[in-house]
């Protein structure tokens, strides 16, 4: 990372308008675009501080600032229009989480980098609409709550319940939701409303190694833990009558469920695997980045025709997995209530990814083109009539689901044209945080505990924040800012706001 | 008498029932017998029948005249095997016949002895419900408890007793030496100072971890039970379920245990002046303690229990447990083990090592059923991943504790450094690093940074870029690596 001054920094961002910020070439090298992201006044300070905080000397070494990845990115060979930062956008491994950015397939020197798509590849959010009410639910909400922990497992270790062997993996890997149809696990109607059909076709299990393979197994129909979570979740503002009407959602009050999940330990598996893969090969195809961590590979060599396959399995993996979510969700209310999933109109409304690569077409000064869009925790976002949404949602715009930080309010939007033009249909993905976070106000408090570990006699250090951050009020990026950010952008529209009454988490 | 079946698991506790469920999931067209001394764990979730793998199983047959899929519980004890003829024979005379056996008959609880039979009447060994009652009512009356062990159920008592003087004797430096190190016992013990963190009455949040209940046998067999001390072993959140309060209202409710350091019992006597027992200590540098309770806790530990025979004898680990590979077989044809009662004789993953915990016998006792379903229907499986990553998730004095790969530096001699972020009362960080890879963790508190570290160990990510930071307090690393 170049470090300058932060005033000279400061010479290579310039407002755009209110919402909307842009990085000048030179910001970092051998930027090939602009980068852009977008913020409302509280978001931008947060970007800037994180900025500034950075240009001390003895700052937060391995971790980035937003802005300095976003330009990263710009640097990569055959990337197309500007490197784009969500709301949300928070340091990440490679790209920062809520960067997106699109490279012409056309162009032999584009890449593909799974940095850009995120270990945690499909991680995603389902949202179900049922049709009871908050009175039906609060009086049973702690039975609810467990009987979702006692069907889907949870936390560290856990073991799906639904039982998978090796050859089931092979197929579900191949076969995406198509599989989950096949045995039962979902309704044909599900695959209607999900991205790809919930199937990538040009998935390879082949391209998967053995160890995520064997990775992967146990964890199919498990949340995990971290900031996977199923939340039930009860209507609480409509901001858009009509399109949420499409959605199934008719009133405030009105329960849905939604599953926070992704492709656990084999997406992780599957991104190492290329990482190391990848690095081998960037000496050989000549390809210099910036940062070492954006370890890529041209989208027609074989390392990048491997991980696309892969990736595309790995995707697959996660729509398996929130299918086998998704049944389980419905078989702990349907016992609940003593009725059926069906009495229960417990449909999906829809499944989005933000952590994925897909090939899209787009207009780019003037000219459709073939784009591979990263996104990562970004979500795909698009405008009402394109061709790839359900027939249903052809006039509301595709539905966009973003969940808040567990147990705070969470919304449902719709696509955009303008999001179509401006950030290639892409919008936010949930909340953000920001490197000067001060997370729980904690007190560190080493010496007794230390003197006791002396005794091991093992070389020990302890972390302690190196700068004195200046206390800032709230350091996360609420969902709320956020969604706020892109709707004022016009890059995508509030339909629904929920907040949760039960929270399911390892 | 004699009985025929595919699948003959023994014992009725975690590691049979897992072993018992992923048969019948696997082959749901075998028979398969479960033989067992005593009650069955059974858990709680059943599963409404939709896809081709998954139809409810009754646990409870007894008496099996017609074999069909499903499996069949027989409430007998193991008296002999004949691998070689694929036969065994229950205590009662009753003969099977099968083509594969599990072993999974668990460890009996090592109960400290005093020598005479008066005295072992005042001593409990913690194992199962039945004994966990045994306490509740001795505790009821009583004014001074001795708990002896150091390990997780140890802990845990000590942390949940009230109204009672604890007086914990371990044999160890500090406190949940099983699991924690120093610094982390430290952490424990200051923390329990703040009497706001620890609650009084139990909480109503949801059990998140799997739960299982207890199927008693029979009234006749009961009273039969109550005398043995077998019987399934306590599962995770046991003492969720019982209010564990003792004769003293009026002493500070939740008083420290006082905890005896370096020392092991070296005599019990009756008290002379009254109906307490008198305990002499001796530790571990020679000097002697008089202590006096009114009954003693022995929660230390298990010994691998295999007391029947066989046409060939097994090989045994230096633990006395039987020794299996990876697909969990003994060294007879067709006889696999799992849970307590096996020692893993497999060359250990890189992140894994064998510990006698809930957690470890379901996983054992899955992985000898696909192996066994595996060799049945002729195909080939792998070892289930589980154990390429030691994972343990547990509550030690109010606090989640996760443990993760080699959370102590297991196996790593003196070749790994520690990164450590604590805050009193909230959280205990502790890293363990090699090269600048994450071998190992133990997270006290709400870090949410289980799955994250999960990940770091199992992709072998070089965090030496990261330098400390990566433990920074102002910096978020949960989807860092997302």
């Amino acid at each position: 990372m170049v470090v300058r001054p932060y005033v000279e920094e400061l010479k290579y961002l310039e407002k755009i308008n209110d919402h909307c910020w842009r990085i000048k070439k030179g910001f970092q090298p051998n930027m090939n675009v602009e980068g852009v992201f977008y913020v409302n006044s509280r978001l931008e300070q947060l970007m800037l501080e994180e900025l500034k905080n950075s240009c001390r000397p003895g700052a937060v070494g391995g971790f980035l600032p937003g802005v300095k990845q976003i330009a990263n990115v710009a640097a990569l060979p055959g990337i197309v229009g500007r490197s784009i930062g969500l709301p949300d956008i928070h340091s990440g491994y490679g790209f920062a989480i809520g960067n997106m950015a699109a490279f012409d397939m056309d162009d032999p020197l584009s890449v593909v980098s799974p940095g850009g798509v995120g270990f945690d590849i499909n991680c995603g959010v389902r949202l179900l609409r049922t049709n009871l009410f908050e009175k039906d639910v609060q009086p049973l909400k702690e039975q609810l709550a467990q009987s979702l922990f006692d069907h889907i497992p949870v936390g560290v270790g856990s073991k799906g319940i639904i039982p998978m062997n090796a050859r089931d993996l092979e197929e579900a890997l191949e076969m995406g939701m198509d599989w989950s149809l096949r045995e039962g696990y979902v309704w044909a109607e599900d695959k209607e409303h999900c991205e790809e059909y919930g199937r990538m076709l040009n998935a390879d299990p082949a391209k998967v190694s053995m160890r995520a393979k064997k990775r992967g197994l146990p964890q199919l129909g498990t949340l995990g833990a971290g900031n996977h979570y199923a939340e039930i979740q009860v209507v609480d503002e409509i901001y858009d009558k009509w399109s949420a009407s499409k959605m199934g959602i008719e009133e405030k009050g009105q329960v849905v469920v939604m599953i926070h999940s992704g492709s656990r330990g084999f997406g992780h598996q599957v991104a190492t695997d290329a990482l190391v893969e990848m690095e081998k090969a960037m000496k050989r195809d000549k390809i210099e980045t910036n940062d070492r961590q954006l370890a890529c590979a041209r989208i027609n060599s074989p390392e990048g025709q491997d991980y696309l396959k892969a990736m595309a399995a790995a995707a697959n993996f996660a729509w398996v997995n929130r299918s086998s979510m998704t049944f389980l969700t419905r078989q702990a209310f349907a016992k609940m209530f003593k009725t059926t999933p069906d009495d229960l109109d417990m449909h999906v409304i829809y499944d989005v990814s933000h952590n994925i690569a897909k090939v899209e077409n787009h207009m780019v000064d003037g000219k459709e083109r073939k784009l591979l869009v990263h996104r990562k925790g970004s979500t795909r976002a698009f405008p009402p009539h394109h061709p790839l949404i359900p027939v249903d949602y052809q006039l509301t715009g595709q539905p966009v689901l973003v969940g808040g930080t567990m147990g705070t309010c969470s919304y449902v939007l719709t696509g955009t044209e303008r999001g179509m033009q401006e950030t290639f249909g892409s919008t936010c993905h949930g909340a953000g945080r920001a490197l000067s976070r001060a997370k729980s106000r904690r007190n560190l408090d080493y010496k007794d505990v230390l003197d006791k570990l002396d005794q091991l006699g093992i070389a020990i250090r302890v972390a302690s924040p190196k700068l004195v951050m200046e206390e800032a009020p709230e350091s996360y990026k609420d969902v709320t800012d956020v969604v706020d950010t892109c709707h004022a952008a016009g890059i995508s529209k509030k339909c629904i706001k929920m907040r949760p009454i039960a929270v399911i988490k390892g | 008498m004699s009985r025929n079946c595919t699948f003959l698991v023994v014992g009725g506790g975690i590691a049979g029932v897992s072993c018992a469920e992923t048969l019948t999931i696997c082959c749901p067209d075998e028979t398969i017998l479960l033989l067992t001394e005593s009650s069955v764990v059974k858990s709680v979730t059943n599963l409404v029948p939709v896809a081709r793998y998954l139809h409810k199983f009754d646990v409870r047959e007894q008496n099996v005249s017609d074999l069909r899929a499903g499996i069949g519980t027989i409430v007998d004890q193991l008296a002999y095997i004949n691998s070689g003829e694929h036969w065994a024979r229950t205590r009662t005379g009753l003969v099977i016949n099968y083509r594969h056996l599990c072993l999974c008959t668990g460890g009996a609880a090592k109960v400290f002895s005093a020598g005479e039979e008066e005295l072992n009447a005042r001593i409990i060994g913690l194992r199962d419900t039945d004994s966990v009652l045994e306490l509740q009512r001795r505790l009821a009356s009583a004014k001074d408890v001795l708990i002896l062990g150091n390990g997780g159920i140890a802990s845990e008592l000590a942390h949940e007793l009230h109204d009672v003087n604890v007086h914990w004797v371990i044999k160890d430096a500090h406190i949940s030496a099983t699991f924690v190190d120093p610094g982390a016992a430290e952490f424990f013990q200051l923390a329990k100072r703040e009497p706001d963190q620890t609650a009084t009455t139990k909480p109503t949040t949801a059990i998140k971890r799997m739960r299982y209940s207890e199927l008693l046998p029979t009234a006749e067999q009961e009273e039969e039970q109550q005398r043995s001390k077998r019987g399934a072993a306590l599962g995770p959140d046991w003492h969720r379920s019982f209010d564990l309060g003792g004769g003293c209202a009026d002493s500070a409710s939740r008083a420290m245990p006082k905890i005896y350091y370096n020392s092991q019992i070296e005599r019990v006597e009756q008290s002379p002046a009254d109906t307490a027992l008198s305990v002499t200590l001796k530790h571990n540098d020679g000097s002697v303690e008089h202590l006096s309770c009114d009954f003693i806790v022995s929660a230390t530990g298990v010994q691998p229990r295999h007391d029947y025979e066989t046409d060939k004898p097994f090989h045994l680990a230096a633990d006395g447990g039987i020794k299996v590979d990876e697909m969990m077989r003994t060294n007879l044809c067709d006889v696999y083990a799992a849970g307590d009662v096996c020692t893993a004789g497999w060359p250990n993953g890189a992140h894994w090592f064998q510990m006698r915990l809930w957690t470890q016998a379901r996983q054992m006792g899955a992985m000898a059923g696909r192996s066994m379903a595996a060799v049945h229907e002729g195909e080939t499986v792998y070892q289930d991943f589980c154990f390429e990553l030691f994972g343990h998730v547990t509550q030690l004095f109010g606090f989640p504790v996760v443990l993760l790969g080699r959370f102590n530096g297991q196996d790593l001699g003196r070749d790994y450094e520690l990164l450590v972020r604590c805050t009193r009362n909230k959280e205990y960080i502790k890293f363990v690093l090699q090269q600048g890879r994450l071998r190992g963790a133990i997270l006290i508190g709400d870090t949410d940074l289980a799955e994250t570290c999960e990940n770091l160990i199992l992709n072998g990510t070089d965090l030496t870029p990261y330098g400390d930071d990566i433990l920074n307090p102002d910096i978020d690393i949960e989807d860092y690596f997302d």
